[in-house]
């Protein structure tokens, strides 16, 4: 849930990245992390990394400057992705005000990617969390790997595997050149502000 | 497609999933790859190109084996804890002993039972959580070692008189219920609300009762110093509950000490007289600035005299 100082009018929402294993969150943080450098407020923190996978989680924090003169800050955190480490991707999405879902486009991870949405669908229930209604957005990640042709799906298959019922704003991106990912953010924030703002009323 | 294509695909398609870290996918691909080299023994250089296959498919093995060896459970450095207890902490700043209640879980819940088990048992000093924090400390132990070590702890508070019956009560429900889903032939003593003893401070008396205690004498109950005594004067007590400074040159003493050690013997000297009795160590904090800088901070709460 987000933290709203009405004294010093700030905002603070946290958003989680989700998506199976090795999709490429914590590569989206290290990206937003090197391009944003002015919007960042402290370090970005991996904790407890088994090479390059995520085992609990990463954190990043920003500063995005004032809205309707109100000073708004995000939190970034990634989960681990591999099926077993589900409690921990539940304890992670506590409080979560916004959903960035990390899509795989290999056709190979085309299961994993549903199944995924499925843990948050899940997840989020638990938490009393209707996943139609929370801001969410779908990053379609890995583009870039189609030009060595290897075998993508197609952003319409991914859209119907994932965004068919959601009807959520999504981007294709590659988290490794840095291509949608800052658009995917911005959406994301975009969606959490204006659900915020109904929430909290906080430019009125 | 040409069968040398379709394998030279296959094992490119596999490279770059390894490279990714896909290792099952790229374990798929190689399979492939060595499935259609068999079939086709007459492709050029098959059985250097399958025994090459066979090695990346036995070492692609190895790490989906330890990959999945791999837990999330190792300790991890102090400042990423420090972290987790900050951000895992959702309650607000007026209910300081909940949030740090919530950071302690969360810490339990990553998996660094050796740091939650030392926040829980700060926490045991706090009426509104410490019978959450018994619990979580049992947990912990559960965790650590074993369900032995959990019921080791019940034990030692049902001795203590640290927590009251009705609290007792609910600390044993609770780890009875552990017990029995494990289905172990475990049955823990039944709390009444007469088990203290009548020469004991309860916590319903009235702790204004107590009398002045001036200093104390601590007698060593185990280690090399047993045996022998260490008095201190009191600085500070507030009915049954009596603070001392204690010398960093103790640290070692000090550190052995955890919250709701049972000091068995103690002497505690009035103006009038002195009386033998126990104590029960209620926190410790090192103090940080000031003349006694590095020294500690020792509250123990009297429980009988």
């Amino acid at each position: 849930m987000a933290i709203f100082n009405l004294k010093k009018r700030e905002i603070e929402c946290k958003i989680v990245y989700y998506g199976p294993g090795r999709c490429g969150k914590t590569t989206n943080l290290e990206s937003i992390f090197k391009t944003y450098q002015k919007q960042i407020t402290g370090e970005m923190v991996s904790i407890n990394t088994e090479g390059d996978r995520t085992l609990f989680f990463d954190f990043l924090p920003l500063g995005l400057g004032k809205i309707r003169g109100c000073e708004i800050r995000a939190q970034l955190y990634t989960v681990p992705g591999q099926v077993r480490y589900s409690s921990t991707r539940k304890l992670v999405l506590r409080g979560v005000d916004g959903i960035i879902f990390v899509a795989d486009s290999f056709k190979v991870r085309r299961e994993k990617n549903m199944l995924s949405l499925k843990d948050l669908q899940k997840n989020l229930k638990e938490y009393g969390i209707n996943i139609l209604k929370i801001p969410l957005v779908m990053q379609y990640n890995k583009r870039d790997l189609a030009e060595e042709g290897l075998p993508l799906m197609s952003l319409e298959m991914m859209e119907r595997d994932l965004n068919r019922q959601l009807k959520v704003p999504s981007f294709s991106a590659s988290a490794i050149t840095g291509d949608g990912v800052g658009e995917t953010l911005q959406g994301c924030m975009k969606l959490t502000l204006e659900f915020l703002q109904k929430q909290l009323k906080w430019a009125e | 497609m040409n069968i040398a294509k379709q394998i030279k695909g296959l094992i490119q398609e596999a490279e770059i999933y390894s490279s990714q870290g896909l290792y099952i996918e790229a374990k798929g691909k190689y399979e492939n790859a060595a499935g259609l080299f068999q079939k086709n023994k007459q492709l050029e250089n098959s059985d250097n190109m399958l025994s090459v296959i066979s090695k990346r498919i036995s070492a692609l093995g190895q790490k989906i084996k330890s990959l999945n060896g791999t837990g999330a459970n190792h300790e991890i450095s102090m400042k990423a804890q420090n972290l987790i207890k900050q951000l895992f902490s959702f309650s607000s700043e007026e209910h300081e002993e909940a949030a740090k209640l919530e950071g302690a879980i969360a810490l339990a819940k990553f998996g660094q039972f050796e740091r939650a088990l030392k926040e829980f048992f700060e926490l045991l000093r706090h009426d509104t959580v410490r019978v959450v924090a018994a619990k979580n400390i049992l947990r912990c132990h559960v965790a650590l070692s074993s369900l032995d070590a959990a019921v080791a702890q019940f034990q030692k508070w049902l001795t203590s008189d640290f927590f009251n019956s009705s609290e007792l009560k609910r600390i044993r429900l609770f780890l009875q219920d552990m017990i029995d889903k494990k289905e172990l032939n475990i049955t823990l003593p039944e709390i009444r609300s007469d088990d203290k003893g009548s020469n004991q401070l309860h916590e319903k008396d009235d702790p204004d009762n107590v009398l002045d205690i001036s200093s104390i004498g601590i007698i060593f109950d185990s280690g090399p110093r047993k045996g022998s005594i260490i008095e201190y004067d009191v600085s500070f007590q507030s009915g049954n509950m009596i603070s001392l400074i204690i010398s960093s040159k103790e640290k070692e003493w000090v550190d052995s000490l955890s919250i709701g050690h049972k000091l068995e013997d103690v002497q505690y000297y009035s103006p009038i007289a002195m009386f033998k009795g126990s104590g029960l160590v209620s926190s410790k904090t090192e103090i940080k600035s000031g003349p006694k800088r590095g020294d500690y901070c020792l509250d123990i709460k009297i429980i009988s005299m």
